[in-house]
């Protein structure tokens, strides 16, 4: 019988939804052109070449090695990319995304990635294409609300803040804006720094697609209390982690 | 509890719905999920003013740049959100945020001050030499005269020299040494400026425990100049306090300065009986002592007085305890010693501000009153079992209290608006809660991580880097078979495996060993002699009410103590 991971218990539709990030298994809502995404990414002007950390795994020689002739180098370790970085922040108002879903997600889904999960943001560090893949993945579909999820490389408490009154995650830097088209724009990078052209990241979700869509449990939507099953599974967890330490058997 | 009964809500209304210097705060409720941002940088804040100002003028009188708000984030000041006070838990004391740093906050930089600078030094073993090694006989008049003549040497006066050096005793002027004892005949005798009456100073039941423990042994109680501490460190502490004991003993009784009876003398008088406030860390931390990674969470909270003048409110001690516990361990020890900078600061008030952790605690009292027929309070025999199950209740109901609290409460969520600030209240909250109920730190510790796992579900994050370090483990240390991981939660401290990392947690841990103790009832959490030398309020820093002196501090109401205002020029 193959095995058919479970990912995740849990019997409310935050607990679904965490299922499908985890496993990939999301909708596709809007593209992100690459040109756009280098640019918001801010780690190279768009079109120019991947810069290198070392020539290209082919041209170095490598010695006799059974790790690796098993494991087949991603894309960016092929061609010597540095490592960079994509930096997510996910409004505790109904984000589609949280920090530790979007690191499972990428865990999973992707290989030679590095997550770092915080509370306020989560950064995968990766060979720079591989890196990109990432970010566009989880750009275009819905693990990210334009209003409510934002690329951030510093300042990143909007995250807990009260919305804007437009209904935007509040950004110290400004990085992103609901214009009159009712489109968010990004017109700086991750890290603040203005950008040559405004960047489309789309339409905002509406507040009942959100909800809909949201992996955070809040108790005006999904009340954590109301699934038994996530709070059942964290008390075995509990329980084991306790009674390991005491007796490991 | 209804939204008017939050213990928070009075506080988080002045904070965010009342205008504050020029930040335009007026208006809305607390529960309002959008909110106005005006993005008026640090103009809207008066401590802000004051600060950019004195910035200004040094500029300009040492012609070399310093503050500058503008340089924050390449010309986007602080201040793009309202800045807002906070309250100080617990006291109506309105302050600015930048006033809790320590080193804007003089009461803070004295509560340390007078824990480094103390020493505990028995005075049997000295007594025992005197009388069998030299054949002197020592009597309460003795004894009286020798603390007459300490007092004068400790802060740094001769005794014994001729043509020497002294200290200005203005500028050590909460230098001193009291005794106490559990000999009540004995302490009838002590002069009573020098004698700690833990009759006086503890409630009944209390003093009859600490006087069980201590019997008639006999401890001085020894606090070496401020000033003094400040230009060395926490383990000159018990160095001072040897030299001037020796040459108080050899005054005071009339012996030769150099007969080898005297070396005996010195041995037993100097360092027999030594209790340091805090123990020597490994070369990896390098620091004597007397300094804060070295002192114990149940040091703390013997340290902490609030228990001897608020016994049935175990919550209440316990929450000063995470208000001292917070402010030394971290922003004191983390945020300075082993790191640097202003971000722990930010962090650890969370947990002593506007009443977010009290709130939470008192409904957990509540509940725990409710459900285990009264085992939140004081007692011994109401305590429940400590049990999986009981940890599993209990620190389940009080964590999703809380988290429902910040999803009710944009404004409670807005004011801790890092997780690390979160994670640390509401498993403060679960931690202690457990504790009281149960009369056990390693329940109370138990219900600490069974909150971290659940606060990390519950909002898909949880504080700096998950806290993967030490709390996703830490449930498995609790209660270790291998000795040093499980140990007692009194007998853990900053530097036990894995907490020597994030911020939030050590005043936290401190918080448990207390509340386990003050649900007892117990007039101590590890150490009797720590407790009686902290009752004593000729200390500049009253520690049976931390928060409260924070708040001083903030307002500037607070006289520190080690102040150099007389050998430099007035201002």
């Amino acid at each position: 019988m193959a095995y058919k991971p479970q990912y995740y218990p849990g019997a409310t539709s935050v607990a679904a939804n965490r299922r499908k990030h985890m496993s990939g298994d999301v909708e596709k809502l809007r593209e992100i052109s690459d040109d756009d995404l280098v640019m918001i990414l801010g780690h190279r002007p768009p079109g120019s070449d991947y810069r290198s950390t070392h020539p290209p795994l082919a041209e170095m020689g490598e010695p006799e090695c059974s790790i690796r002739q098993t494991v087949e180098p991603t894309p960016g370790a092929k061609a010597g990319d540095r490592v960079r970085y994509v930096q997510f922040v996910d409004s505790m108002y109904n984000g589609t995304s949280v920090p530790y879903f979007r690191s499972y997600n990428a865990a999973i889904k992707f290989r030679g990635v590095d997550p770092g999960t915080l509370s306020g943001r989560q950064v995968v560090e990766a060979r720079e294409r591989d890196m990109e893949e990432v970010a566009k993945f989880q750009i275009e579909t819905e693990m990210f609300d334009p209003a409510l999820s934002s690329l951030r490389g510093a300042t990143v408490h909007g995250h807990s803040l009260r919305l804007q009154e437009d209904g935007v995650m509040f950004d110290m830097l400004d990085r992103a804006r609901l214009e009159s088209d009712g489109i968010v724009k990004m017109h700086k990078d991750q890290v603040g720094r203005p950008i040559d052209k405004k960047v489309e990241l789309g339409k905002p979700m509406s507040p009942k697609e959100a909800a809909k869509r949201t992996t955070i449990y809040r108790v005006d939507n999904v009340a954590y209390r109301s699934d038994k099953e996530v709070l059942e599974w964290v008390h075995r967890v509990f329980d084991q982690r306790t009674k390991y330490g005491f007796k490991p058997e | 509890m209804a939204a008017d009964k939050k213990m928070f809500a009075k506080h988080l209304e002045i904070k965010f719905t009342k205008e504050h210097g020029a930040n335009k705060m007026e208006g809305g409720k607390i529960t309002d999920m959008v909110g106005k941002y005006y993005r008026l940088g640090v103009e809207q804040n008066p401590r802000k003013l004051e600060m950019k100002k004195a910035g200004q003028e040094l500029a300009k009188k040492r012609g070399l740049v310093g503050y500058n708000p503008m340089m924050h984030c390449g010309g986007i000041p602080l201040g793009q959100r309202a800045l807002t006070p906070s309250f100080i838990s617990g006291t109506d004391m309105m302050v600015e945020i930048d006033d809790l740093h320590y080193v804007n906050n003089a009461a803070m930089q004295q509560m340390w001050d007078d824990i480094r600078r103390t020493v505990i030094v028995g005075i049997d073993l000295a007594h025992e030499t005197l009388e069998k090694r030299l054949g002197i006989e020592v009597t309460p008049e003795t004894i009286n005269f020798y603390l007459e003549t300490l007092n004068h040497a400790l802060p740094g006066g001769a005794v014994v020299q001729e043509h020497m050096v002294e200290t200005h005793p203005a500028l050590v002027d909460d230098c001193y040494c009291k005794i106490f004892t559990g000999d009540d005949e004995l302490a009838d005798e002590i002069d009573k400026q020098f004698l700690i009456d833990i009759n006086k100073e503890f409630p009944a039941e209390q003093a009859e425990q600490l006087k069980a423990a201590i019997g008639k042994t006999t401890w001085q109680a020894a606090h070496i100049p401020t000033v003094v501490s400040r230009v060395t460190d926490g383990a000159q502490t018990s160095r001072w306090m040897a030299m001037q004991v020796g040459m108080s003993f050899i005054s005071a009784y009339s012996m030769c300065a150099g007969e080898a009876a005297v070396a005996d003398l010195s041995y037993a008088a100097k360092h027999a009986g030594v209790i340091s406030m805090g123990e020597m860390l490994p070369a990896r931390r390098a620091r004597g002592p007397n300094e804060p990674g070295g002192i114990s969470f149940g040091h703390l909270a013997d340290i902490v007085q609030t228990s001897r003048i608020d016994p049935e409110d175990p919550a209440h001690v316990a929450l000063e305890v995470v208000g001292a516990g917070c402010m030394l361990y971290d922003q004191i020890w983390l945020g300075s010693y082993m790191s640097g900078g202003v971000g722990f600061t930010q962090y650890a008030t969370a947990a002593y501000t506007n009443n977010i952790l009290d709130d939470n605690l008192y409904y957990d009292v509540d509940y725990i009153n409710d459900k285990y027929n009264g085992a939140a309070k004081k007692g011994t025999d109401n305590k429940v079992k400590a049990t999986l199950q009981v940890v599993k209740d209990i620190a389940t109901e009080s964590t999703l209290y809380g988290l429902e609290n910040y999803e009710k409460y944009p404004t409670a969520l807005e004011d801790h608006f890092g997780g690390s600030q979160r994670a640390t209240v509401l498993s403060a909250a679960a931690g202690a809660a457990t504790a009281i109920a149960t009369g056990n730190g390693n329940a109370g510790l138990s219900g600490w991580y069974l909150c971290m796992y659940l606060h990390k579900e519950a909002h898909g994050r949880l504080g700096f880097f998950g806290f993967d370090l030490q709390d996703q483990c830490g449930a498995t240390n609790v209660l270790s078979y291998q000795s040093d991981e499980g140990l007692p939660v009194e007998l853990r401290g900053p530097n036990y495996p894995n907490y020597a990392m994030n911020v939030g947690h050590q005043g936290g841990y401190a918080a448990i060993a207390s509340a386990a103790h003050a649900g007892r009832g117990d007039a101590y959490a590890v150490n009797p002699l720590i407790k009686v030398c902290f009752a004593d309020s000729l200390l500049p820093f009253d520690f049976t009410a931390p928060r409260k002196e924070f708040g001083r501090g903030a307002l500037r109401e607070f006289m520190p103590a080690g102040e150099r205002s007389l050998i430099i020029p007035a201002k």
